[in-house]
């Protein structure tokens, strides 16, 4: 058709221009943090965050249309789809194995670290089809994407916090309803086959850049490790996506306890070999220690106690190192807890059917401090509120607790949310209890391997901001207690079939006697005086 | 201590003497006990039945059969207009001749009605006209006059044209291998792959979205009425090969062999997997720095000028070679370039028929590229297509459902084959423009399609009858023993009853003074 080409010269200039001014849509920023911890281990996080500017969430109102076609350039276009497919507009997931030590490792730099699978969601209501069934969608969509078990995240363990939660990003101004949907897995961990399809969504893969030192062999090796996902709106740039990996090493581990030395090679057995050539920054942060030490090679630059190495300028490969001059020394006590609060939280009881939720928090500040303390406890652990004591030193007391919302579980439906408002006395320790009881499961809602038990989610504690009289949640300075173990009353599981064969032989039986009772025929015996004899004999012997 | 047993005796009442005068040691209520078992194990056996058996909804298994058996065809409107009379009946018969000839090719279509003169808008138009043979929309211009003589001889240059255009070769393999099978939405999928953008010199990004508008949008509107299409886009910057390209004298190539393995789907995600769509990928790969310029090998192993290929009803793949060092989005020139070559591979996925190339296409109307002849076309193989897979897909439902006795058919199951059944017969009955019989013919193939994917006909495919019996034998065999022995020991001594009756009245009853008197 050559007279529309020479039509239509003209206009490809014209979008050459606008492609040249905009082509910066979509950005690209990659960082690793790595800080030294006072028990000689080592915190990495990595960060990698793509922007979509001027990008909005999908109008729920909206989501029975024909969606507009979606080009993407650096935003993963498979995460992309689905948050357009279930109307989302922001979105948290996190995998994690192993418990984070708030006490000693302070506060983690990405605060979602409860043990296990934590999925969390904003949606706006105004769709045809509802909240539930759309976060369904998401949750067995995201299943799919990381291969992780998020389908067993279900009904069961859907609780829906909204005072404990705030959204990270903004909300857009739809005057449509928003709504979270919260769910926690704690049995389900990180490992290989979910770090694989996360690296697919970054744009330089595991090939080049910061990316390229996330080794699996090292990083499932480590102490601690998580990783996330976090999707979230802001109003005056747009769609953000951050996807997060956080790990604690422990270099002495490796060294008889007594050289904290590390490097990118002797924690990754990588370097950086290529600079991700999308990539907007690409910074290496070392937290500078307080010791004597020396930093390989020269950072580019010193920001707020941290070395700052610009993957993108130095020269390649590049290793960082720190070296301390004197070896390590555990200390014998530790420094006082940087997070405002510690908790301990246990499930006693030895018993299948009861037991005992105790929780001790503790306040680390020198002033009062409130938090909203959330407890999302699938059915199969159910509360007795009335039973709910606060102590402090031993004594009762009744000023701890307020503002308390309590949704009870529905049996094999719905978990229980618990929300309520703790005050917190300076330096003191708040002892909460609260007897539970344990439910009797039907033979089919057992897991596979019943005996270990069921984990429990994590309880979330967020301090509060008080505004003006409403309470403001700040959920990124929330905390994770440790997850618990619940012994359930399990069934011996080959017993279908015994149960089969038995209550068929009692109803045989029973209907045999009847049936026989009612059809024997009786008949009286005539005894001939023989037998009648023989009879004497055996009645006088006896 | 002297005879107890006749002191005792006299003392005893009288039902224990002779148990026979008891009430329920009465013959006649004892029998009626066994009846009463019976009869409420005889009048469970329904109840039972129903409540285990599973859900089989008698399918029109005959209906089914005939309908499918019968063969139709598929009538193929053309008009002449402006042509001397006669002039155009020995090209008309020489098309009916071929189409009996070359019935793979003809699969089904008829060339009736052939009509002459006044022509309607929807019929397809072949006009005499003295000048270079052109295509427009529905109208096709040759010189008949060149070609048909009044004596009746003709070239064969008009009818094998005429064949082209209405009956494409495509041999049922080429056609079934090539293009992808019939879906009322696809997902196209276009990626821009940067093998390695590390090493230097990356495709950035593309325009797609104008590329887009002036290349592919035209024709996804004009195939608007067959199928609904969904767009989407990405740029990836590292996309490895699964295998080493050969390296050449400055260059570097690619073996057939090295094609069928081109695709790395361990590493490149070419496209969302948000919904069930059939999805046709388009892949732009630009080779690493360090494997620059990479070409397709022939058999020789001498570099072709192509360089780009199509992998059957999956998708196309160009492999683009920047010509200049950049750092930039892919320029306009190759753009236009890569969406012309995707249009092309789109096409031919999609099984539009290509015009004959003696033809010239006449820029259409609005913003449509193609022509009524090569929609009609179109239409028609996609109408056969649906047809053929709908009679296979009704026909194997029949036959599965027939010999697994374990597979349940639910209501929806049956809706959807006798509403597939329906459509396919409706398809045939009375005029329908070809449209309308296309659309049937999804619907058909839809349906069935749709019930033969039922995932409730597998429910109950792994729980055999023996695990049944397995659950039930404990059960019923401890208690229908009891139940037979009694009721066959009362039927010999009713028997034997009804013998002594017979041998003779002299019998004494010595057992009890009533005698059967209902059986």
């Amino acid at each position: 058709m050559p007279p529309l080409r020479v039509f239509l010269w003209p206009l490809t200039l014209l979008h050459l221009l606008t492609v040249a001014l905009a082509a910066n849509t979509e950005t690209f920023n990659e960082r690793l943090s790595l800080n030294s911890l006072q028990d000689g281990k080592v915190a990495a996080k990595f960060t990698f965050t793509t922007l979509l500017k001027d990008g909005k969430p999908r109008d729920p109102r909206l989501l029975e249309r024909e969606d507009e076609s979606q080009h993407f350039t650096i935003f993963p276009l498979a995460l992309g789809q689905i948050l357009r497919q279930y109307g989302v507009t922001e979105l948290h997931l996190n995998l994690n194995a192993g418990k984070w030590n708030y006490d000693v490792w302070g506060s983690p730099e990405e605060k979602g670290v409860g043990t296990g699978g934590e999925l969390w969601a904003w949606l706006a209501d105004g769709a045809n089809t509802s909240i539930d069934e759309r976060w369904k969608g998401l949750r067995n969509a995201l299943a799919g994407l990381f291969c992780a078990s998020l389908g067993s995240l279900d009904e069961l363990r859907t609780t829906i916090p909204s005072r404990a939660f705030s959204p990270e990003g903004s909300l857009p101004h739809w005057d449509l309803p928003h709504h979270i949907r919260h769910g926690s897995l704690p049995s389900e961990n990180v490992c290989t086959e979910n770090l694989t399809p996360f690296l697919k969504l970054l744009p330089c893969k595991s090939l080049s850049g910061i990316a390229s030192l996330l080794n699996p062999h090292r990083l499932f090796d480590a102490d601690w490790h998580g990783m996330g996902v976090h999707v979230l709106w802001r109003e005056d740039e747009g769609i953000e996506v951050r996807l997060t990996f956080q790990s604690v090493f422990d270099p002495l581990r490796f060294s008889n306890g007594r050289i904290q030395d590390w490097s990118l090679k002797s924690l990754f057995n990588r370097q950086v070999e290529r600079a991700c050539p999308v990539a907007e920054s690409s910074e290496i942060l070392v937290g500078l220690p307080h010791a004597i030490y020396s930093i390989k090679p020269e950072p580019s630059s010193i920001r707020h106690k941290s070395a700052v190495f610009d993957v993108n300028t130095l020269e390649k490969p590049l290793d960082v190192s720190l070296h301390w001059r004197n070896p390590f020394q555990y200390p014998l006590v530790y420094a006082t807890p940087s997070t405002p609060i510690s908790i301990r939280r246990t499930l006693t009881g030895s018993s299948q059917a009861w037991g005992q939720l105790s929780v001790a928090v503790t306040n680390n500040r020198e002033d009062p401090l409130s938090i909203i303390y959330l407890e999302t406890m699938p059915w199969l652990v159910q509360f007795f509120l009335h039973t709910l004591e606060t102590r402090i030193d031993g004594a009762l007391v009744d000023n701890v607790i307020s503002n308390l919302t309590y949704t009870l579980p529905i049996p094999h439906s719905r978990p229980t949310t618990l929300q309520m408002l703790l005050t917190l006395p300076p330096k003191k320790t708040v002892y909460l209890t609260m007897e539970v009881t344990k439910a009797f499961l039907r033979y089919t809602e057992h897991p596979p391997d019943a005996e270990r038990g069921w984990d429990l989610p994590p309880a979330i504690f967020t301090p509060v901001r008080f505004d003006n009289d409403t309470v403001v949640p700040l959920s990124d300075e929330r905390m994770y207690s440790s997850v618990l173990l619940a012994d359930l009353a399990t069934p011996d599981f080959s017993m279908p079939y015994n149960v089969i064969m038995f209550t068929c032989s009692l109803i045989a039986f029973v209907f045999g006697t009847i049936h026989n009772a009612l059809t024997r025929k009786l008949v009286v015996v005539p005894l001939t005086d023989d037998k009648a004899k023989e009879n004497e004999k055996n009645t006088e012997g006896s | 201590m002297t005879s107890p047993s006749t002191n005792a005796n006299s003392s005893w009442p009288k039902s224990l003497r002779d148990p026979s005068t008891l009430y329920f040691q009465k013959t006649s209520v004892k029998r009626s006990i066994i009846k009463a078992y019976w009869t409420v194990i005889i009048c469970a056996i329904p109840l039972w039945w129903y409540t285990t058996s599973i859900q089989r909804l008698a399918l029109p298994t005959s209906r089914v059969h005939s309908e499918t058996e019968t063969l139709h065809t598929l009538p193929v409107d053309v008009c002449w207009e402006g042509i001397p009379n006669g002039l155009a009946e020995p090209v008309r018969k020489e098309l009916v001749q071929r189409s009996l000839q070359h019935k793979e090719r003809w699969n089904g279509l008829t060339l009736e009605p052939f009509r002459y003169g006044n022509c309607g808008d929807n019929t397809l138009i072949i006009r005499n006209h003295n000048g270079p043979e052109s295509i427009h929309n529905q109208v096709l211009k040759i010189s008949v006059e060149k070609h048909v003589r009044k004596d009746g001889t003709y070239s064969r240059h008009v009818v094998d044209l005429l064949e082209d255009l209405l009956a494409p070769v495509v041999d049922a393999s080429h056609f079934n291998n090539l293009a992808v099978q019939y879906s009322s939405r696809y997902r196209l999928s276009f990626s821009l792959l940067n093998e390695d953008s590390a090493a230097g010199d990356m495709i950035s990004g593309w325009n797609i979205e104008h590329a887009l508008r002036v290349h592919i949008t035209p024709l996804l509107e004009d195939l608007s009425s067959l199928h609904n299409f969904t767009i989407e886009s990405q740029v990836q910057f590292h996309a490895p090969l699964a295998f080493r390209p050969a390296a050449s004298d400055g260059y570097w190539g690619i073996t057939r062999e090295d094609l069928n393995v081109f695709v790395n789907s361990a590493e490149w995600i070419l496209s969302s997997s948000s919904s069930n769509d059939h999805v046709l990928h388009f892949v732009l790969f630009v080779p690493s720095l360090n494997a620059r310029p990479l070409y397709i090998l022939d058999n020789n192993g001498q570099s072709t000028e192509s360089n780009s290929f199509l992998l059957p009803q999956w998708g196309g793949i160009i492999i683009h070679n920047p010509s200049s060092p950049s750092h930039q989005p892919l320029p306009p020139a190759d753009l236009r370039l890569t969406f012309a070559t995707f249009a092309d591979q789109l096409s031919a996925l999609l099984g539009i028929p290509q015009l004959p190339p003696s033809i010239k296409q006449l820029p259409e109307s609005g913003h449509h590229v193609l022509s009524k002849w090569q929609m009609d076309t179109l239409l028609r193989r996609r109408t056969i297509e649906n047809t053929i897979q709908t009679r296979e897909t009704l026909r194997s439902i029949v036959n599965l459902v027939d010999q697994i006795e374990n597979m349940p058919v639910g209501q929806d199951v049956k809706d959807d084959v006798e509403n597939a059944l329906s459509a396919y017969t409706e398809m045939w009955t009375g005029s329908k423009s070809l449209i309308d019989i296309f659309t049937l013919s999804a619907d058909a193939f839809n349906l069935s399609s749709r019930a033969f994917f039922n995932p409730g006909m597998l429910a109950l495919l792994y729980f055999p009858t023996e695990h049944k019996y397995a659950v039930y034998a404990p059960l019923f065999a401890s208690a229908i023993i009891p139940l037979f022995v009694s009721a066959l020991r009362e039927i010999v001594a009713w028997k034997k009853e009804r013998k002594d009756a017979k041998n003779g009245s002299s019998v004494d009853h010595t057992q009890g003074t009533d005698t059967p008197n209902t059986s």
